[in-house]
This record gives structure tokens, C-alpha cells and sequence, in this order.
């Protein structure tokens, strides 16, 4: 039991870290980045690779992997993203242009398994990591592993990191403010683009730190990120996508009932329901769509805690950045 | 008479043929009526399922053959499809009976799904209804994959060959072509006389200004749920078509990347919005697309990438360079004209005598 709590905390975690990085993007540039997949696959094979070739332990390439999807996300800005925003694009506009960057991502995530595959003679087409984790200790027999711990701390370093940054620093609120109000920022003498960059630089990052993370509790493979984007948006969007803070609880909530759900139905029901597993973050994406759309974000807490009418609604509204 | 076409050519065709009635559908629903369809490959999904589970069962059934979820057991399958072929080759009316009674059965099931699709459509807007209409592609995809008593699951199963009767080996493959072409250019005419027609127009009008059509008095409800309708209708029997051509159903090779992120590509390379563009769209990448199956291993020696994926970066960098430097496509959309050009000609030159009178 405690062994299956510990995987899905793992697990949630990663996606909680992808889905934030989703949300960043779409609050600073109203664009649904579809290429997260492929940013995500690449902290998956970045991992892999270095691991594969320079041995040690997967972790300390877990960093260089956020720092390569961070430069992806740059990349995809000044190539892509910068001249659309300039001439106004539509949201949909927006959209297929990530699609596009990611077709071409994960063609580059296949050659790569092909050449790793071709020059190291090891199968980078499919491969497990969760072996190589670091065992902790043991319980009823079974390794406890480190993985769970460590997405724990980088989720809650992210969350103290990101809001003393959002918070207390004079950029943070820069970021902040284009955030709620791009025009007015730019009179006050805030330059958009920085805020731009840093945020296609951290949302890349934050897919290719979960990617790391979770090439160690799941099996990796070139569509990994496609499979796994769905969980991913609908992370984000149970968190209401107009929060980081929101979309990393989404994220875990998302995560945890995927996991923990299926393996609980399927105790109950039997083994072949093992399969309908992705419904699971379908069918929580779609109801908040159709039922609540604001997600987490959109819930006050200080509405329901302290019930003075008229004041309070307007303290904390967007707080979270 | 003898007539020999290089298969390469036929296999550009289908590709042709199939993809012009997805990418037409599409075009219908994105271009036209402004509704962000991210998924495409639910009604080409239904359509094909109809094809495998459906068409097979009815001649089953004809033929005292067992019709009931045993008939999707891959063990079983095989042979009950096996004896339907035989009698479907001798057949021809049970062959083109139980061809366009499953394109039917097709478009009114493709029509429910986008009925069904209008709900989320009303309460949702652009990148979220996309979203939505994605995973609702996706939580098919899966049910029809796990199902085996639908149509094989894993295993999958064959499809009735309903052109057996044209011939054997290249004979029959000519025929298919032209059926398929056939019925894509019914769907391309009847596509066009649509964007003409006063529905045409008020869809066009809801996509430019869904308030001003409003005050107009059209009901943006039902369009928005007549546009998905008649989308998904004409993708499900697209899907239904595909299955036939291929043979065989595998719920895994109906996936959101071939069914709707390509069409999309082919849209976009078209010009979203004319009906006209998408024969552009679609013939320029499924030349490109079949050319680079055909001659894989000739590029593998030249590129040492495996083609698969010299395909992706084609259609992504298609994506990007035409969003960035041509996002109304090769043949942009143009004003349409409701009255043959005869017609308007006539009536300036008729305005004209008058002012000049």
C-alpha cells in the first residue's frame, strides 16, 4: 500500500512540475503548448543518455535536462513564438504552431534513440531507469526508493522559489504584471519580451525537470511525452490555468487519482481495466472544462473561509501569478 | 482494354482520395464555421469502427455466420471474413448494397458524435474546446483499442472487401481508386455548393462575428451544432472508406497525430477557409507523403535518418514556415461568389446601362 502511495507521489509529481510549466507559458503568452510533449520527451532521453554513457547516478542529469528543455522553450520563442505574438496571432494560430515545433521535436527525440541506438548499441528505444534509482532503505522486503522524496523537495523548493520570486523581486513582479495587464506594464517601463523569454525558459525547464524525474518512475520511449500529454494538460487544467500554484495541485490531484485510481479499480474490478487508464485524466479534464473552467485557481479560498460579502473578493484574485 | 497505372500513382491517389474528404470535413468546421476541431479522429474513428464492426456483422448475419461478439475474435475472424469475401466476390449487389449501407450507418453515426461534440462547443472557446474535443478523440481511441467484443481490440480485425468483385490484383485496386476518388470529389462538390448556400454564408458570418449573425437572427446554436453534424459525417465516411481500402481495422493506427494533426497540416498548406485550396493542400503533401514511403530506402542511403522521421520534420516545418510567413495558405480564401460569374456580369453590365440611362 505504501509502496503504491510512494510511486503515484512520484509519478504526480512529475506531471505536477509539467503541467506548471504548461501554465507558465499560457499566462505570459496565451499559448497551449502542445510542443511540451516533446520538450518533456527530451528530459526523458537527456537523462537516458548521460546516464547511459556516463554512468553515476540518473539524478545528477536530471538539472542538465531541465536546462536543455529550458533552452528548447528559448529556442522555440525566438524562432516561433516572438513573431506571432508581434502580429497578433490567434489563440488556434498559436496553438498549431507549437504542434508544428513538436512534430519536429520528436523526430529530433527519434533520430537521437536511433543514433544512441546505433553508436552505443543500447536500446534506446525502450528503456526502464526505475532500477537504477538509489534504494533508500527496504520495507516488507520491498526497496524503497528515492525518487518520491526527491520530486517531493523539488516541488516544494519550486513552490517557496517561485513565490519569494513572484513576491519579493522586482522582476517577479514585472512578470506579474505583464501577466494581468501586458499594456500597462509596457508604459510603466516593463519590457514584455524579457518576461517572454524567462517564461518559454522556466515552462521549458519545468517540462524537462519532469521528464527527468519521471523517466525514473515510468518507462521511457520516443512518444512518452505524447502519451503522457494529455495527464499533463489536464493538470493544468484542473488547476484552472491561470495559476502555477493551481496547476501543480492540479497536476498532483491528476496524477495521484490516475495512479492510485486504476490501481485500486483495478483491485476491485479486475486487471483489464488497467488499460482504460488514461480515461481517467480525460474524463477530469473534461468535467472541469464543462463544469467549473476557472479549475483550483478559481476557487476563493478567503470567499469560503471568511464570509464578508463584498470585501475579500477582490484580495488574492490572481495572486498566485 | 488494358489500362496500366504505376501503383505509385493509385497509392497517391487513395492517399489523395481519403485525405481530401477529412481535410474537406475539417476545413468545414475550422474555416468555415470557426470551431477549433482538435479532434478529427473521433468521427474518422466512428466511421471506420462502422466499417469494421458493423458492415461485417450484418453479412455475418446474412450468411448464418456467427455475428455476435465471437465475430471480433481473431482467432475466429479471419475465417468468417474469409467466407464473406468469397460470396461478396461473386456478389456484386450485396457488395455495393453493404458498401453504401455502411457509409450511411457512418454518416449518421459521425453525425451523433458531432451533435454530441456540440455541447462542449457551446460552452467553450478556441484552445480549450480543442482540448476537449482531443481527449474525447483520445477516450475512443482507447475504448476501441481495449474492447476486443467491438472490433478485435489488440488483435483487430478484417474488414469485408466490398471491391473484390471488380477483379483480383491491379483490376481491382484501379477500381477502388476510382470509387474513392468518386467519392471524394461528391464530398469536395457538395462541400462547395454548401460554402455557397445561405447556410454556407451564415456559418461564415457566425465564425466573423458571432454576436452580429445573432442580431442577424441566426440561431448560433443550432449552426454550431449543423456544421459539426455535417463534419462529422463526412470524416466518418472518409474513416469508413479508409477501413474498406485497407482491409483490416487496428484502433491503434487511428491516432490524433495521422487523423487530425495532419489534416490540420493540409488545411493549413491549402488555405483555411477555401473549400478549393484543400485539393491543393492535400495533393501537394500526399505526392510528397507517399513519395518519401515509396523511395525509403533509396533516401536512407543519401540521409542517414530513417524517412519516418524526415516526414514529421516535413509536415512540422511545413507548420511552422506557413503559420509564420503564409498563414492564409497557398490559395487564400476568397469572397464567395453565390451566382455563376456569367450571372454577376451580367447584372453589372446591367446596373451600368441603367446609370448610363
Amino acid at each position: 500500500m505504501i509502496d503504491l502511495v510512494l510511486k503515484a507521489v512520484a509519478y504526480s509529481g512529475g506531471i505536477a512540475l509539467t503541467a506548471a510549466g504548461i501554465t507558465l507559458i499560457y499566462m505570459a503568452t496565451r499559448t497551449f503548448n502542445f510542443a511540451h510533449a516533446s520538450m518533456v520527451g527530451w528530459g526523458f532521453y537527456v537523462v537516458f543518455a548521460c546516464y547511459s554513457i556516463f554512468g553515476g547516478t540518473p539524478y545528477y542529469y536530471v538539472p542538465l535536462a531541465a536546462l536543455f528543455s529550458g533552452f528548447l522553450g528559448i529556442l522555440l520563442y525566438f524562432g516561433v513564438n516572438r513573431w506571432l505574438l508581434r502580429a497578433g496571432a490567434s489563440p488556434i494560430t498559436l496553438m498549431m504552431s507549437t504542434l508544428g515545433v513538436d512534430l519536429v521535436l520528436l523526430a529530433t527525440i527519434n533520430i537521437f534513440a536511433d543514433y544512441l541506438t546505433d553508436v552505443y548499441k543500447i536500446n534506446a528505444r525502450y528503456f526502464v531507469l526505475e532500477l537504477k534509482d538509489l534504494v533508500l532503505g527496504s520495507m516488507d522486503g520491498l526497496g524503497v526508493r528515492a525518487i518520491p522524496f526527491v520530486t517531493v523537495c523539488v516541488v516544494v523548493v519550486l513552490i517557496v522559489a517561485l513565490h519569494l520570486f513572484l513576491k519579493k523581486t522586482k522582476f517577479g513582479i514585472a512578470v506579474r504584471a505583464t501577466i494581468e495587464n501586458t499594456q500597462l506594464a509596457t508604459v510603466l517601463g516593463i519590457n514584455p519580451e524579457k518576461v517572454y523569454i524567462f517564461s518559454w525558459f522556466v515552462g521549458g525547464a519545468l517540462a524537462g525537470l519532469g521528464g527527468g524525474l519521471l523517466s525514473l518512475t515510468m518507462s521511457g520511449y520516443p512518444t512518452v511525452g505524447m502519451t503522457i500529454i494529455v495527464t499533463m494538460f489536464a493538470g493544468s487544467i484542473v488547476g484552472g490555468l491561470s495559476s502555477i500554484f493551481g496547476s501543480l495541485l492540479g497536476g498532483f490531484l491528476v496524477g495521484l487519482s490516475e495512479y492510485i485510481g486504476i490501481t485500486v479499480l483495478a483491485l476491485s474490478i479486475g486487471g483489464w481495466i488497467l488499460a482504460y487508464r488514461i480515461l481517467i485524466p480525460l474524463a477530469a479534464l473534461v468535467t472541469t472544462l464543462l463544469i467549473y473552467p476557472q479549475g483550483l485557481a478559481g476557487i476563493k479560498l478567503k470567499k469560503i473561509i471568511i464570509k464578508t460579502p463584498g470585501t475579500g473578493g477582490r484580495v488574492g484574485s490572481g495572486g498566485g501569478g | 482494354m488494358v489500362i496500366e497505372i504505376h501503383p505509385l500513382v493509385l497509392n497517391i491517389l487513395i492517399n489523395f482520395g481519403i485525405g481530401l474528404i477529412i481535410t474537406v470535413s475539417l476545413n468545414l468546421e475550422v474555416g468555415i464555421a470557426g470551431i477549433s476541431q482538435f479532434g478529427r479522429v473521433l468521427a474518422v474513428l466512428v466511421g471506420a469502427l462502422v466499417a469494421a464492426a458493423i458492415s461485417g456483422r450484418l453479412l455475418a448475419a446474412i450468411m448464418g455466420l456467427p455475428s455476435g461478439l465471437e465475430y471480433a475474435d481473431h482467432m475466429i475472424n479471419f475465417k468468417i471474413v474469409d467466407q464473406i469475401n468469397r460470396t461478396l466476390a461473386t456478389n456484386v449487389t450485396l457488395s455495393i448494397g453493404i458498401l453504401f449501407l455502411t457509409l450511411i450507418i457512418a454518416a449518421l453515426l459521425g453525425a451523433l458524435i458531432g451533435y454530441l461534440c456540440s455541447y462542449p462547443a457551446l460552452r467553450l472557446k478556441e484552445a480549450y474546446l480543442g482540448i476537449t474535443l482531443l481527449a474525447f478523440g483520445d477516450a475512443l481511441n482507447t475504448i476501441a483499442w481495449n474492447v476486443e467484443g467491438l472490433a478485435g481490440g489488440t488483435q483487430g480485425v478484417n474488414v469485408p472487401d466490398v471491391f473484390r468483385w471488380i477483379g483480383v490484383g491491379p483490376e481491382r485496386y484501379l477500381g477502388l481508386v476510382l470509387i474513392i476518388i468518386g467519392f471524394a470529389m461528391i464530398v469536395f462538390l457538395f462541400a462547395e455548393s454548401l460554402i455557397r448556400s445561405p447556410f454556407g454564408r451564415a456559418l461564415k458570418a457566425m465564425r466573423d462575428s458571432e454576436v452580429a449573425a445573432a442580431i442577424y437572427g441566426k440561431d448560433i446554436v443550432k449552426l454550431r451544432a449543423q456544421a459539426l453534424m455535417i463534419g462529422g459525417a463526412l470524416a466518418a465516411i472518409g474513416g469508413a472508406l479508409w477501413a474498406f481500402y485497407t482491409g483490416s481495422f487496428k484502433a491503434v493506427t487511428y491516432t490524433r497525430l495521422t487523423w487530425t494533426f495532419w489534416p490540420w497540416a493540409y488545411m493549413m498548406l491549402g488555405g483555411v477557409g477555401n473549400n478549393l485550396g484543400m485539393l491543393v493542400g492535400v495533393f501537394v503533401f500526399s505526392v510528397i507523403r507517399t513519395l518519401i514511403y515509396a523511395y525509403k530506402t533509396e533516401l536512407t542511403t543519401f540521409i542517414p535518418i530513417n524517412p519516418a522521421w524526415f516526414e514529421y520534420i516535413l509536415v512540422g516545418l511545413a507548420i511552422i514556415i506557413l503559420v509564420l510567413f503564409r498563414p492564409q495558405g497557398l490559395l487564400p480564401e476568397k469572397p464567395a461568389l453565390t451566382l455563376p460569374k456569367s450571372k454577376i456580369e451580367e447584372i453589372k453590365q446591367k446596373v451600368k446601362t441603367e446609370k448610363a440611362g
